[in-house]
């Protein structure tokens, strides 16, 4: 038989066991050195970073109290005031993918009121299309990450009944697949990102009667390799930040035991950078507070021991979601 | 930072790193600058928007830079129709110069999709610039999805632009089931070519046979790769195919299998025909040997299982 190996291997010297304290340094250095070049490139995505840094310290135990006044009012200052919009950082334009990290950030730290929340349920509302789906700006491109996007804010915001969710839940729908996951658009391929905005918007509509949820998690399952990693598509190389986008969606399918746990848990470990602390796309690659995050918030569906259980809907702590009293769908495994 | 290898530098090679990344870094934020303090000048600032699509080309991702873009655009738009208003009212506007702006946008985007052929930025922007030209080109367009498939014919945003673009320059169904075929022949084991074709074919009676037979040449071929197997499940899983031809198919599977005794899909594929043959008995062999096979995924093994056993 051919083998298809699309899959890196294993380094020989894997640590076992979560650095902890070194990617806890890798965060908070990465948010101290503004003149540092990676940090001052990526402005266009600040909100964003700041989310994924924030949620992973708190996952792990080391949210931050000092700061939590000056990020506050760096997201008041990124809300526009004329769309109600927030940026990713000062000066640059509104968008939904940075709306809904700002508005995580001041749930996780009870400051939600800091904005105009008003401001922020009128963009929303204003970016759903005719046919239900939801555009990322003013300038018209639609995805289904944008609906996830439009779902969670407003639920977050306790304003879900802004938008018309009936056809919301039926463009998304329209995106499903033959393999039963889900695409950016209709008739698009199955990307198990995608597939988890998709399954985390139903989730939070309570609307799992559009899923054919054995084929679906087959489907997802089938996208741990031998080396312990998922990728997104068959045929594609394994990614840890895969390890959330499957994971999560596994869990709220109540399918996680359809997975090999330890193993996904060794490659995970196998990412960690143990020089500077943070986690990369795969073994040996350079690290960046994206996928340690999602490296972090999949060992907490896993219950690796000290990390905060993270809820696979919103990948925010556990315990701001029950603060919020949100309640999405999860099925039970 | 997707698929960027870490390197051992020394210190000499780090300190000139650094010296460089610091330059750039603030030849960045200067570029920053003047391109969002002159973001609302009219007419344009052309040495903002050369600036601008500078630093595009180099990382197409930052979005505000291409929304600056869009309202020059769209302000030169109002300006050539003003210059002309009668015509605006015919609804006869000679857009020709307008279009020599739209020209150069689209180059631009091709440049910026040379450097990461996979940012949703670029592909938009091209769409949207494109859908505001008088006479958009859209068969050069499918030339360039059709040269971008052939260096990576996984890029979904590509199939997705194709598929826009189908309909625009009126291509028959058939003739672009016809170009799946090719696509899938060419690489079987091409996921992205199974899916784009199973959203070309409604799988009913008629070609449910047809279907059968190019997914069964495909995992016949070459059994040890997924994709096919997936396109497999869904054409024997439809009520369309005859008990007759499931079957037949199962028998050959069989003898699949003897060649084959390691691979996993080759159970899975049986799994799935005998379900459908309501064939009893067969689940705790064929799901204890896959059990065996593909021990990380034993949990699911194990709950088919335990539906058989409940369902029996």
């Amino acid at each position: 038989m051919t083998e298809h190996l699309h899959d890196v291997v294993l380094p020989d010297n894997i640590t076992e066991e979560l650095l902890t304290s070194q990617h806890i340094d890798f965060i908070k250095k990465y948010g101290e050195e503004q003149n540092k070049f990676e940090y001052g490139m990526t402005d266009y995505l600040r909100l964003s970073g700041m989310y994924w840094g924030l949620t992973a310290l708190e996952l792990m135990n080391a949210g931050v109290t000092d700061t939590q006044d000056a990020i506050v009012e760096y997201i008041v200052k990124c809300q526009d005031p004329d769309s109600g919009g927030i940026s990713a950082c000062i000066d640059h334009d509104p968008h939904i993918l940075h709306t809904l990290s700002g508005i995580q950030i001041l749930a996780m730290f009870d400051k939600l009121d800091a904005i105009d929340i008003e401001g922020v349920v009128k963009y929303v509302q204003k970016l759903q299309q005719f046919d239900g789906s939801f555009s990322g700006d003013k300038w018209g491109e639609v995805d289904t990450r944008f609906s996830f996007c439009a779902v969670m804010i407003l639920s977050i915001l306790n304003r879900i009944s802004a938008i018309k969710v009936q056809k919301a839940v039926k463009f998304v729908k329209s995106c499903k697949n033959f393999d039963g996951g889900f695409g950016s658009r209709p008739l698009a391929e199955s990307h198990a990102g995608l597939t988890y905005c998709c399954v985390g918007f139903l989730s939070i509509t309570k609307r799992f009667d559009v899923l054919d949820i054995d084929n679906l998690a087959w489907w997802l399952c089938e996208r741990q390799n031998p080396s312990g990693g998922f990728n997104g598509r068959p045929e594609k190389l394994p990614d840890v930040c895969y390890s959330w986008w499957v994971l999560a969606t596994l869990a709220m399918l109540g399918k996680l035991t359809w997975i090999d746990g330890a193993k996904l848990q060794t490659f995970i470990f196998a990412c960690q950078d143990q020089e500077t602390g943070g986690f990369s796309d795969r073994p040996k690659d350079v690290p960046d507070p994206f996928h340690t995050l999602f490296a972090v918030a999949a060992l907490s569906l896993l219950d690796y021991e000290n990390i905060q259980k993270v809820n696979p809907t919103y990948c925010m702590p556990q315990h701001v979601i029950d603060r919020l009293q949100l309640d999405p769908k999860i099925l039970p495994s | 930072m997707h698929g960027r290898l870490k390197i051992k530098t020394t210190a000499q090679q780090k300190a000139e790193k650094e010296l460089k990344q610091s330059n750039q870094l603030t030849q960045y934020k200067a570029s920053m600058s003047q391109i969002l303090l002159h973001r609302n000048c009219d007419p344009f600032d052309p040495v903002s928007f050369k600036i601008c699509a500078g630093l595009l080309s180099t990382n197409p991702d930052i979005y505000t830079l291409w929304n600056y873009r869009k309202e020059v655009i769209l302000r030169e738009k109002h300006r050539y129709e003003e210059s002309d208003p009668a015509a605006k009212e015919d609804g006869d506007v000679d857009l020709k110069a307008f279009d020599g702006l739209l020209e150069k946008e689209i180059s631009l985007t091709e440049d910026c999709l040379r450097a990461n052929p996979k940012s949703y930025s670029a592909w938009y922007h091209r769409y949207w610039v494109l859908m505001l030209h008088s006479q958009p080109n859209w068969q050069q367009e499918f030339a360039l999805c059709t040269k971008y498939l052939s260096v990576d014919d996984r890029n979904f945003h590509c199939w997705d632009y194709r598929r826009q673009l189908v309909n625009r320059i009126g291509i028959t169904l058939p003739v672009e089931i016809k170009f799946s075929t090719e696509r899938i022949n060419n690489n079987f084991s091409n996921y992205s070519s199974w899916h784009y074709r199973s959203t070309l074919i409604q799988l009913n009676e008629q070609c449910i046979e047809e279907e059968l037979e190019l997914v069964k040449n495909a995992v016949f071929t070459d059994p040890g790769d997924s994709s096919a197997w997936f396109y497999l499940k869904w054409v024997v899983t439809n009520p369309a195919l005859g008990k007759e031809t499931c079957q037949e198919l199962l028998d050959t599977l069989e003898q699949l299998q003897e060649l084959e005794p390691d691979c996993k899909w080759v159970l899975l594929a049986k799994g799935w025909l005998m379900k459908r043959l309501h064939v009893k008995d067969y689940a705790v062999e064929l799901y204890t040997q896959l059990i065996h096979l593909d021990a990380m995924r034993k949990g699911l093994y194990r709950d088919l299982l335990q539906n058989c056993i409940e369902n029996s």
